[in-house]
């Protein structure tokens, strides 16, 4: 037998290391990405660090009466020092954030549990109708079902006084509780997220190994104790990862915050964020942004060390052979048609709503004499009276906005596609590399910030003495959606090029193929769809986004999602229901175009 | 011509060692298998010849040309090494039809489009896969795929082919047939072959000589018969042979030249070794192949029988002798049964005595009870 020469492990000279580093085109990918990723998402939030403890120009320098830039803990006091300002500007907000994303998660799962539970496990009728219709409202933007709540209840006794559609046709006053603040809030969010609940949780009830349910029926366990001692704890990891992914959802939410609690001041932190950094309160704003930075963080680590302890139970999958549909009988049809009907009110509903606000004159008269189309093909002087020069479709303004809304699309989904592609790459070749956690992490690492804080940390850099030339540019607004919408695409960069044995590139390697032609040849085509879809999310990321945007366009009315923002902070409600439906059109244009190409679809895509 | 020589080839992964200080000299136009248990460096070992994985000191020559040397930082690309590489998972690109992937490699040594069809053509014939020509590799069948591989690896005619356990993903019958293939095919092409695998029957089957690895250390270069009657330590008889050889515990008593005195199963005997023996401490392991311990009339130990396990042309008969569990295979089907006293013989001058502690085998000769 041989022995180990003590004296074999010479190291080899530092230059031959480095070559065989460079001639790896992923080692150079992975620099490349670090030193970017470095400036664009570290060093902002080095920025916003230091804003935490920085006077500002104007409010702050006029309270403090220090020069600005000095260094300064009266931020931390004044915000958290319990006075009624502080309780006012911060705990009551917290406070209104945790009631939100507790109460949107619990409902987003049981909507979305019990909706999963009934089509996978149970002899619904009409699923296929069901789950297809269910899972749009997730790909509409969650402000659409804010505004459509408000259209639908807002009535002459709360809020603007505005006549919404069960008034004028019932003529019931809802309640203020119902109508603004934190209920409607839950609900909102809450029905937003649960497709999301219903495609997690149903993807594992579908793919759980029926002879596990079988082998407790053999036990002679009931159906009753079957779900809740061999189902509930199985699916129980997913629910759980659900329930904390809805609760930071719910927690950062900004815009549905702003439709359901501006009318009655009801703050959370997100909209407080932004309220006081207009107010001039910038320390405190940054402070509260980095809160909710904190709170992603601590989220994600719970859901990971969570789902890292019990992985073995969401990976179940096996031969799910015949699975015996509970039989729901006489009441099949009553829960059938009670679910149908609760679909279509949250998914076909508010397009029709959108539809007719966008064409009554007189808010709350809902007669074909008070209809018109001047919202929307209005000319100059019959649109004179409803604030714009002309209705959307004719108006210059309202065009610009929207191309330069799809152009930042376009160009957004350009770089983040190719990025998160080539990231996935590089990942994953050198995978297990300091240099490729570095890189992976880094990505993923703005998917922790919410919008809206993501949106301030490009404030300050922007309003930095440094890069003042950046304020208020598209590129800014490039750079900033690049970063934030880069989380997902290189997930699946890295996903879809683990799905490639790396025996398929080496094939290549060893004919010569120079790396570029393996890429463009071999690899992408190989992973055409998810690469496709790669860069077709983006498009629609931006499209919708409004938290990102807002802090950071040079005025109101610069893109489409801001704009609708601004119409429905000045009352314009008959534009803001048309842009939303313009919104939603384009949306759907751009989901069925992807489906079409790739066989991939946005809510498959996030859903997994 | 191509031979293949490696020096001191270490590989580590940051603590773990993959390969240690690994020699080798492989033939021009041999076929050589790396065998060995998972893990034991023999992937490693190809994939470092072939370019695809860097040493981490060492060198590797491939006809007479160093191809890696960490000292004077030499490393030559894969692609100009002149190899052909055919990977377990075949690695067919899914997105071209069978001539498409056949024709890729051809196309990158820029050859002309007839001369490409040509070869094409030729290899299809070769491998017996014309009709499969425009399908794509989802549509066909492993075997049919593995075959497909083959083409592709074989079609710019590299002078030295590495296969990494290219028929692990085969049934049984395919896989017997695909050896048959294989070992034509190494006639054929009069190229070195070099070849990975688990199966200690493929590496007798097919190779005309074995690197048997363990942990990454070479254990015995040599053709297969001679791993077979003359393992150069225990690893390497019990790897290799099934069923497996019979280790027989022994104490030493007396060591005379090529004469050994032991004390085995119970019994004094007496072990004459074809030459001198050498570093035996005192305690010994007898190793005895199941067909040098034939059950016979008057044979020298006792035992009963434990269980019989026919295969049709021949029988494996556990026998219990005393603490010591032995094999006997027995040409025919025979059945006995359950607790049938026995006796067996033990035949030949192949037996092996390997030294316990050291594991390394000390002499190969006969013994008598």
């Amino acid at each position: 037998m041989r022995k180990p020469r003590p004296n074999s492990l010479q190291h080899e000279p530092l230059i031959y290391r480095l070559r065989a580093f460079v001639t790896n085109p992923a080692n150079l990918l992975l620099v490349f990405f670090l030193l970017v990723l470095i400036t664009l998402s570290l060093m902002p939030m080095v920025t916003m660090l230091t804003n935490m403890f920085t006077v500002h120009l104007g409010t702050e320098k006029k309270m403090y009466r220090l020069p600005v830039g000095s260094w300064t803990l009266t931020h931390f006091k004044k915000l958290f020092e319990g006075s009624d300002w502080s309780k006012v500007n911060f705990w009551e907000p917290l406070k209104n954030s945790f009631i939100v994303a507790i109460g949107a998660g619990i409902l987003g799962i049981a909507i979305g549990g019990s909706i999963a539970w009934f089509v996978t496990r149970s002899d619904l009728k009409c699923k296929k109708f069901i789950s297809s219709v269910f899972v749009f409202p997730y790909m509409m933007p969650a402000w659409t079902l804010a505004l459509f709540w408000t259209n639908m209840f807002q009535n002459s006794k709360v809020g603007g006084g505005n006549i919404g559609m069960v008034e004028a046709v019932f003529g019931v006053c809802m309640p203020e509780w119902f109508v603004f603040g934190l209920f409607p809030m839950i609900v909102v969010i809450g029905m937003h997220y649960s497709p999301f609940a219903y495609l997690l949780i149903g993807g594992i009830l579908k793919n759980m190994d029926a002879t596990l349910e079988d082998s407790a029926t053999i036990l002679k366990a009931s159906r009753w104790t079957i779900i809740r001692r061999i189902t509930v704890p199985i699916v129980m990891p997913a629910i759980l990862s659900t329930f904390l992914l809805i609760f930071s959802s719910g927690f950062s939410s900004y815009t549905v915050p702003v439709f359901l609690g501006s009318a009655v001041k009801t703050y959370t932190l997100s909209t407080k964020m932004r309220a006081l950094i207009q107010a001039g309160y910038q320390g405190q704003g940054y402070i509260i942004a980095f809160i909710s930075i904190l709170m992603g963080c601590i989220i994600l680590g719970i859901n990971q060390w969570f789902t890292g302890k019990r992985k073995s139970f969401t990976t179940v999958t096996g031969k799910s052979g015949q699975v015996s549909l509970v039989k729901l009988r006489r009441a099949n049809w009553p829960i059938t048609i009670v679910l149908i009907i609760f679909i279509s009110f949250v998914a076909i509903m508010p397009l029709i709503s959108f539809a007719l606000e966008s064409v009554i004159r007189q808010p709350g008269n809902y007669r074909l004499s008070n209809m018109t189309l001047h919202f929307w093909i209005g000319t100059e002087a019959s649109a004179y009276e409803t604030g714009m020069i002309a209705g959307i479709l004719l108006n210059d303004t309202m065009w610009k906005a929207v191309g330069r809304q799809v152009l930042l699309a376009l160009v957004v989904a350009l770089i983040v596609g190719t990025s998160g592609m080539l990231i996935g790459y590089a990942c994953v070749r050198r995978r297990g590399s300091k240099l490729s956690r570095a890189v992976e992490s880094l990505a993923f690492f703005p998917y922790l910030m919410p919008a809206m804080a993501f949106g301030t940390i490009y404030l300050a850099v922007a309003t930095s003495e440094n890069f003042k030339w950046l304020y208020g540019t598209f590129g800014l607004l490039v750079l900033v959606s690049a970063v934030k919408f880069l989380p997902f695409a290189s997930r699946s960069g890295v996903n879809s090029m683990l799905q490639i044995a790396p025996e398929i590139e080496e094939a290549a390697i060893i004919f010569g193929v120079p790396w570029r032609k393996r890429m463009t040849r071999i690899l992408f085509p190989i992973q055409k769809s998810s690469i496709l879809s790669g860069y077709l999310l983006p498009v629609i990321s931006v499209m919708r986004e409004v938290a990102l945007f807002t802090l950071l366009v040079p005025y109101a009315r610069y893109l489409l999602t801001t704009m609708l923002f601004s119409f429905n902070e000045t009352g314009y409600a008959q534009y803001g229901s048309a842009v939303t439906l313009l919104i939603i059109l384009i949306i759907m244009i751009i989901n069925g175009l992807t489906n079409k190409l790739t066989g991939a679809s946005f809510d498959k895509g996030i859903g997994g | 011509m191509p031979e293949i020589i490696l020096e001191n080839v270490t590989k580590r992964f940051d603590k773990f060692v993959a390969v240690d200080n690994l020699n080798l000299y492989i033939a021009d136009r041999g076929f050589v298998t790396l065998l060995g248990p998972s893990g034991c460096g023999k992937t490693t070992t190809l994939r470092m010849i072939a370019g695809l994985e860097t040493p981490t000191t060492g060198r590797i020559l491939i006809d007479g040309k160093p191809v890696f040397d960490s000292q004077k930082g030499i490393n030559v690309p894969p692609n100009k090494r002149d190899i052909g590489f055919l990977f377990q998972n075949y690695a067919l690109w899914p997105h071209m039809t069978v001539y498409e992937n056949i024709a890729f490699g051809l196309e990158m040594l820029k050859w002309d489009k007839k001369r490409i069809a040509a070869r094409v053509d030729e290899m299809l014939a070769l491998l017996k896969i014309e009709q499969f020509v425009k399908r794509y590799p989802a549509e066909l069948s492993g075997g049919q795929q593995q075959r497909v591989a083959i083409a592709r690896t074989l079609a710019p005619s590299p002078k030295v082919l590495f296969m990494d356990e290219p028929l692990s993903n085969l049934d049984a019958k395919l896989r017997q047939e695909m050896r048959t293939e294989l070992k034509r095919l190494h006639t054929d092409t009069n190229s070195t072959f070099v070849y990975v695998t688990h199966d200690q029957l493929e590496a007798m089957t097919l190779s005309t000589q074995v690197c048997l690895m363990n942990n990454g250390l070479l254990q015995q270069y040599a053709p297969p018969l001679e791993i077979y009657s003359d393992p150069a330590n225990l690893f390497v008889a019990e790897f290799v042979g099934n069923p497996t050889m019979n280790f027989i515990p022994a104490k030493v008593k007396k060591i005379d030249g090529s004469t050994v005195t032991l004390d085995a199963l119970g019994k004094e005997a007496v072990f004459t070794a074809k030459v001198p023996v050498e570093n035996l401490g005192e305690e010994a392991v007898l190793g005895v192949r199941p067909e040098f311990l034939p059950i016979q009339e008057g044979g020298a130990v006792e035992g009963r029988v434990y269980s019989t396990l026919p295969t049709g042309m021949e029988t494996t008969v556990k026998v219990a002798c005393g603490d010591t569990m032995l094999t006997s295979v027995v040409f025919g089907n025979v059945d006995y049964p359950v607790d049938t006293p026995i006796t067996l013989a033990v035949n030949g001058n192949g037996l092996m005595l390997y030294d316990k502690l050291s594991g390394n085998a000390v002499g190969q000769g006969s013994i008598a009870f």
